[in-house]
């Protein structure tokens, strides 16, 4: 294979890539949400349970995570044995915990006198949170949002272990049939920088510009 | 007389802080009371314990005629008829001026979008705030976003309005526009309980001016009452240093 050759096989692994990623994201995203406004409610059961969640998930290498799901629970329960499956499933769990820090620190600056006059309306203590505090904390959660895409893309490599077809395994299979290191490593690194970076800048940039045009 | 809103023995208080101690008053249809004192003196932990955005220490408000925590009702709905307009305006800084007031008229009170948008707009010119109608919070001043707070508490109708120090965190320039606002609302017959240090605005619209100092109600009077020959000490000091 010729140089380009390599690139454009490497380039054939990105939407698997991409794809890992995303969905893990948007799992983790929902499971976030559901955490942070676990941990508001006055439910002491509720709370304990997000924080644990939290602690736990936050705590162990999201590797350990995948191997445990798919060696260890992939035997006994069939949709485990789905290598595509049980990397999102993983990256998404451990996402959810950091994503439900991200929201809590949002939802905290969104500020207590917010509440207040959403209750003074009429709203409920739900509907308050889902129409004034939510989307606040939302714009105010975009720049760590993007950093945690940027790690769900790096981590994502993680799932070429257990056997998805994605951009490090065509790098491994570049690494094993081109005997070279050299270019398959970095141009898979760089495309992990191109892949990472610019979003990671792009919602960092447009939720700090978003912060200041609302003076959240 | 009948009373839309009343307390009766409220205390509040705080750890060991007796923010407002052993108040009674209340305010019928159409009414217009203002509530001064010094900073601290417990006015606006009253108008939020009256506001039910707290819940008092012990005692009791009633809201036509009705002990609203002995007879367990639901504060949401009731939070819905009791218009409150805070100092620092709290507008929802993720929403348009109109949003801000359309907000509550479609997930509180179930309005259409258009019926809403109506609603709203029409709230916006009582406050002569049409024409910012879509400009978000950041991007008003001090006076128009509190006018938009009080256009946001009475687009929903409310039996009664509270205003807790609209203009304290104003500049002098801008206090007058929300004034001139709160003067017009009186005027219109709305039932407002303000809290403020506008004394002027107190004479020419409140028909009854109530006196707090350190959590407790030291007078009640009329505007020419406490304006020519207040009984209290601390009223007479504290009108003279008001006045200047």
């Amino acid at each position: 294979m010729t140089p380009i050759e390599q690139i454009i096989f490497l380039l054939k692994a990105v939407p698997v890539t991409l794809a890992i990623s995303l969905l893990s994201f948007l799992f983790g995203l929902g499971l976030g949400i559901l955490l942070a406004f676990m941990r508001i409610f006055e439910s002491a059961p509720l709370r304990y349970l997000s924080d644990s969640y939290e602690k736990f998930f936050r705590s162990v290498p999201v590797l350990a995570v995948m191997l445990l799901l798919y060696f260890g629970v992939g035997p006994f329960i069939p949709i485990f044995k789905d290598p595509f499956f049980t990397s999102v499933f993983s990256l998404g769990i451990v996402s959810g915990a950091n994503q439900s820090q991200i929201f809590r620190s949002a939802i905290g600056s969104v500020g207590r006198t917010q509440m207040l006059a959403a209750i003074s309306i009429g709203l409920t203590r739900f509907k308050a949170l889902r129409y004034v505090i939510l989307p606040q904390a939302l714009f105010l959660a975009v720049p760590g949002l993007g950093s945690e895409i940027a790690l769900l893309i790096k981590d994502s490599a993680y799932s070429f272990i257990i056997g998805v077809i994605e951009l490090m395994k065509h790098t491994d299979i570049l690494r094993a049939s081109q005997r070279s290191l050299i270019l398959p490593y970095v141009s898979s690194a760089i495309i992990y920088v191109v892949m990472t970076f610019p979003v990671a800048t792009f919602l960092d940039k447009w939720g700090s510009r978003k912060k200041k045009e609302l003076g959240l | 007389m009948n009373k839309i809103l009343e307390c009766r023995n409220l205390t509040k208080i705080y750890g060991k802080v007796v923010a407002v101690n052993n108040v009674s008053i209340g305010i019928g249809k159409g009414e217009t009371k203002v509530i001064f004192g010094p900073s601290g003196s417990g006015k606006s932990t009253l108008l939020r314990c009256l506001g039910l955005l707290e819940k008092p220490s012990s005692g009791s408000i009633y809201f036509n005629g009705l002990d609203v925590y002995a007879t367990r009702q639901d504060l949401n709905k009731l939070r819905a008829r009791i218009g409150f307009v805070f100092q620092d305006p709290s507008l929802f800084r993720h929403l348009t001026a109109l949003g801000n007031i359309m907000l509550g008229l479609k997930h509180v009170i179930g309005l259409s979008e258009s019926e809403a948008w109506r609603k709203a707009y029409e709230a916006l010119r009582l406050v002569k705030m049409e024409d910012w109608a879509n400009y978000y919070p950041a991007q008003l001043s001090g006076g128009q976003q509190q006018r938009v707070g009080i256009a946001r508490a009475i687009a929903m109708d409310p039996e009664v309005v509270l205003f807790d120090e609209p203009t304290a965190a104003l500049d002098v320039e801008l206090k007058w526009e929300v004034i001139a606002v709160m003067k017009d609302l009186a005027d219109r017959g709305t039932t407002m309980l303000v809290a403020t240090h506008e004394l002027r605005f107190a004479k020419e619209v409140a028909d009854e001016m109530i006196f707090m100092d350190q959590g407790q109600i030291i007078e009640i009077g009329s505007p020419e009452h406490f304006f020519t020959s207040p009984n209290t000490e601390r009223a007479k000091k504290f009108m003279a240093k008001i006045l200047g």
